[in-house]
């Protein structure tokens, strides 16, 4: 059974159609690429799968679970996760306790809560800055803040929204590997990129989206040979 | 931006030096009515145990949940009225009226925390401010329940009994400091074991960043309602406690907006989502509104030589100052607001960083 | 209750709802611009109304000549205000800008209260009593003289913001700061200048409302309340929606005075105002961003 099934999922704001009838599915374990230029509609996917708009149409299915109008907290707790293309440092708090709040999500106790955390920050590799305030991070060390505390909520399904942004390539190399390593765990994960290298060297399979509307679907080599893609990326500056 | 490569602040563990101190005052606090006995400083200690009572409640919807709300009156009335009515209508003894101002205070915050919730930082605030005018208008406008603008005065208290005997005929300060200084230290326990929990996590990442929160598995609406409704209970206790004490209370000194900024007053200055923030609020603010009533202050710049007393200026501030507490909050709260938005010790903490 | 008490009632209230209409417009103008509730309007209008106040018993002018002096001074005031105090929270946390417009809306009605003692003041011309008669329905002349100056400067608001520059410039500001910053509009000045208009709006209201309410320091808060009710109900950010906020909330004041009772219809207005932030919190004109 598949994990994720997106259901000729379309969302209107208005008259605008930020989504329209998208389709596909995932499979446990596996690493999905979703691309596109900016305005295709990637993130308003994410925000509709996790449960912070509900689709003007169609069905997000989550292991056959109907997900439309869940509220985000809901979906978190079924087991379903998502970092922000705009990086959410719980600034005051320390960067231990912000992965203990995503901990928090599967126990009530402080103790199991900071283990768990502190797991997950050395998996990222932020243990030296564990007391800091995350409002004092850098941009790469948030971003790897956000993934562990997202990895905290012990998610089945991860949705990485351009995680890799304003990152330099030293940085960039330590997520990529992050990315594979969770993969190794056996946990799903859904990634939007704008650097298709990257995205190339994760990916088992790439969707890309275009003004809202799915463009393409298939392997990494078949979509960097597909001609309609590269038009869609003409003109882009990247 | 200069990073802040601060540790935190506040004390996370069980037995740090903070604790030991606590126990310490808290320990000298209960000897002090054996060496003081000047009715006046009783007066003065109780007045800033309430306000600390006030300000840490606010504290836990207002600086850890950061949900400003500035119609906390509402239910420091809530529990003023409802143990005065109790106690004048019905002749209930105040440790039962009580909790009828708790639950009138409970039932106010779910249905506020309903309604308000869902809207954001100022939309909140106004809201809040809305309701607590609602309440307010109403109960000036249900004399037969409440006395409307006559208030309600309380001639007498019933004597504290446990079985037979007399504890106490509440007629010296005493006993109304022991109680005011109970509830100042249940409510700085309450608000340090919020601090230490999973709620107390919750609380601040909703501060933070709500919707990062709501995306972490925290139901944005379960732990707002449930910190208003901690708040708004320990509020209406402060109420109660005040409606005994002082023996009078009416719309205007119970639910009116002066009262719900003084609330918010008390949290800030001391600094906001901290456990000692509200302490040093009170014990800026009480002094402050007691030097201006008793027009110490005013004495004090005429005996300084600083202005004549049969000047202008001179009598204008004796007659005067007294009634200028209000203008002083509002001069604070703009100090505080452009010049200490961390309070007074967010204020001392940048200017010892710059120094160390 | 008679249908010509009624119908009286709601004519009142169309009337009164202009001068709301403008306290609302200079709010949302606030907002609209800044992103700041500003919690002292009504101590705006207050200080407007003691102007108004003091010009006619001191110099004898007519409170309704008197706006021509009101709405300069009070434009200068709120400029000032808004340089010294309120540019410097700009961005900051919404909260922090509303307790720092509740601290100065503090000072100036306690200032007004130890200046001139809470005292009503009563502002009585020789027409404070007078009606007038409108299509065979008696009208209070005041009102309906404050209705058509409040007409006039809606229209004259209209023409500053459609048709000059200054006027486009603040509009672009309200739909995007920054975009406009980099259009080369100074968006400080913008600031200061529809605070300025804010203030001048509030304290004309004052002026027009004079002549029949009662003058104290604390009048302004009942006045913040509703004005933001009113810009609530209209939509943050709009002034069509703030003008019709305004008449609605007149009128439901007005004829829930007269049916229900005059103690009660605050909790009416506020009531409605948790209803529209109930069900839709952007107002009837819709243009805020929640």
């Amino acid at each position: 059974m598949a994990i994720l099934e997106i259901k000729h999922v379309s969302k209107f704001f208005g008259g605008l159609a930020a989504n329209s009838d998208v389709s596909f599915a995932m499979t446990e374990g596996m690493i999905m690429g979703l691309i596109g230029p900016n305005g295709a509609g990637k993130t308003t996917l994410f925000n509709c799968i996790t449960g912070y708009y509900a689709p003007s149409k169609g069905e997000v299915r989550f292991k056959g679970k109907l997900m439309n109008g869940l509220e985000p907290d809901a979906v978190c707790k079924l087991g379903m996760a998502r970092t922000w293309q705009k990086v959410r440092p719980l600034a005051k708090m320390t960067v231990a306790d912000n992965v203990m709040v995503g901990a928090l999500c599967r126990t009530n106790s402080l103790k199991t809560a900071r283990d768990l955390a502190m797991e997950q920050i050395k998996v990222v590799k932020l243990d030296k800055k564990v007391n800091f305030l995350a409002g004092g991070l850098t941009i790469g060390e948030r971003k790897k803040l956000e993934v562990a505390r997202v990895l905290a909520t012990k998610p089945e399904l991860l949705l990485l929204d351009e995680v890799m942004g304003g990152l330099n390539p030293a940085e960039s190399e330590d997520i990529i590997q992050l990315i594979l390593d969770i993969k190794k765990t056996g946990i799903t994960q859904m990634v939007i990129e704008h650097d298709m290298k990257a995205i190339m060297r994760i990916s088992d399979r790439i969707v890309v989206l275009n003004s809202g509307e799915k463009l393409a679907e298939g392997a990494p080599e078949e979509i960097v040979s597909n001609p309609e893609v590269v038009t869609a990326y003409l003109g882009e500056s990247h | 931006m200069k990073p802040f490569i601060m540790k935190t602040a506040d004390t996370r563990g069980s037995f740090s030096p903070s604790l030991i101190i606590g126990i310490v005052a808290t320990a000298a606090l209960f000897c002090v009515p054996s060496f003081v006995q000047s009715p006046y400083a009783l007066h003065m200690m109780i007045l800033l145990f309430l306000s600390t009572i006030v300000g840490e409640s606010w504290n836990i919807i207002g600086g850890y949940t950061g949900q400003y709300s500035v119609g906390h009156a509402a239910y420091y009335g809530a529990g003023a009225y409802g143990t005065l009515i109790l106690l004048h209508k019905w002749d209930i003894p105040p440790w039962y009226g009580m909790w009828a101002g708790i639950a009138a205070a409970l039932v106010l915050s779910l249905i506020i925390g309903s309604i308000c919730f869902r809207l954001r930082g100022p939309y909140f605030v106004l809201a809040s401010i809305a309701v607590a005018e609602i309440v307010r208008i109403t109960v000036l406008n249900t004399p037969g329940l409440t006395n409307g603008a006559e208030g309600i005065l309380l001639s007498d208290l019933p004597p504290l009994t446990i079985g037979g005997t007399v504890i106490t005929d509440f007629v010296s300060k005493v006993p109304f400091y022991y109680i005011s200084l109970v509830l100042a230290i249940f409510t700085i326990v309450v608000t340090w074991l919020l601090q230490n929990s999973k709620l107390g996590y919750y609380f601040q990442a909703i501060r933070e960043d709500q919707d990062a929160a709501h995306s972490l598995g925290i139901s944005l609406k379960l732990y707002k309602n449930i910190a208003l409704a901690i708040s708004a209970v320990l509020t209406s206790l402060a109420g109660s406690f005040y409606a005994i004490y002082i023996k009078f209370i009416d719309p205007t000194t119970v639910l009116a907006l002066d009262l719900s900024v003084q609330i918010v007053l008390i949290a800030i200055i001391g600094g906001i989502g901290t456990i000692y923030g509200p302490m040093i609020g009170a014990m800026v603010l009480v002094p402050l509104s007691e030097a201006l009533r008793s027009n110490v202050i005013a004495q004090g710049l005429i005996n300084s030589g600083l202005v004549r007393e049969d000047s202008g200026p001179g009598i204008f501030l004796k007659e005067h100052l007294a009634h200028a507490h209000v203008l002083i909050y509002g001069i604070l709260v703009v100090v505080v607001i452009l010049f200490m938005p961390d309070g007074v010790l967010g204020f001392v903490k940048k200017l010892t960083k710059k120094r160390g | 209750m008679t249908f010509s008490v009624f119908v009286q009632a709601l004519i009142s209230g169309i009337l009164v709802g202009g001068v709301y209409a403008l306290i609302g417009i200079g709010l949302t103008i606030i907002f609209g611009v800044m992103r700041v509730i500003n919690f002292a309007h009504g101590d705006l209008m207050m200080v407007g109304m003691y102007l108004t106040y003091f010009l006619f018993t001191l110099a004898g002018i007519d409170p309704f000549l008197s706006v021509i002096i009101t709405i300069p001074l009070m434009f200068i005031f709120g400029g000032i205000l808004q340089k010294v105090f309120i540019n410097r929270i700009i961005g900051t946390l919404p909260q922090n800008q509303i307790l720092l417009t509740i601290g100065l809306g503090l000072i100036m009605s306690n200032t007004a209260m130890l200046a001139f003692t809470s005292d009503y003041k009563i502002l009585t011309t020789t027409y404070s009593s007078s009606s007038v008669n409108i299509l065979g329905i008696s009208v209070s002349q005041p009102l309906a003289v404050s209705f058509l100056i409040t007409a006039g400067i809606t229209a004259l608001l209209y023409w500053f913001f459609m048709k000059t520059d200054t006027g486009q410039a603040i509009r672009a500001t309200a739909q995007d700061r920054e975009a406009a910053q980099l259009m080369g509009i100074n968006v400080k000045r913008m600031s200061i200048i529809s605070f300025g208009l804010g203030a001048s709006l509030a304290g004309t209201a004052g002026a027009l409302i004079s002549p029949t309410y009662y003058i104290f320091p604390q009048v302004g808060s009942a006045f913040t309340l509703k004005a933001f009710v009113i810009t609530v109900l209209g939509g943050m950010g709009s002034i069509l929606g703030a003008t019709l906020g305004g008449v609605i909330i007149g009128v439901v004041e007005s004829v829930g005075a007269v049916t229900i009772s005059s103690d009660w219809k605050d909790v009416l207005v506020f009531s409605i105002f948790l209803l529209v932030l109930l069900i839709k919190p952007a107002g009837l004109m819709g243009k805020s961003r929640m």
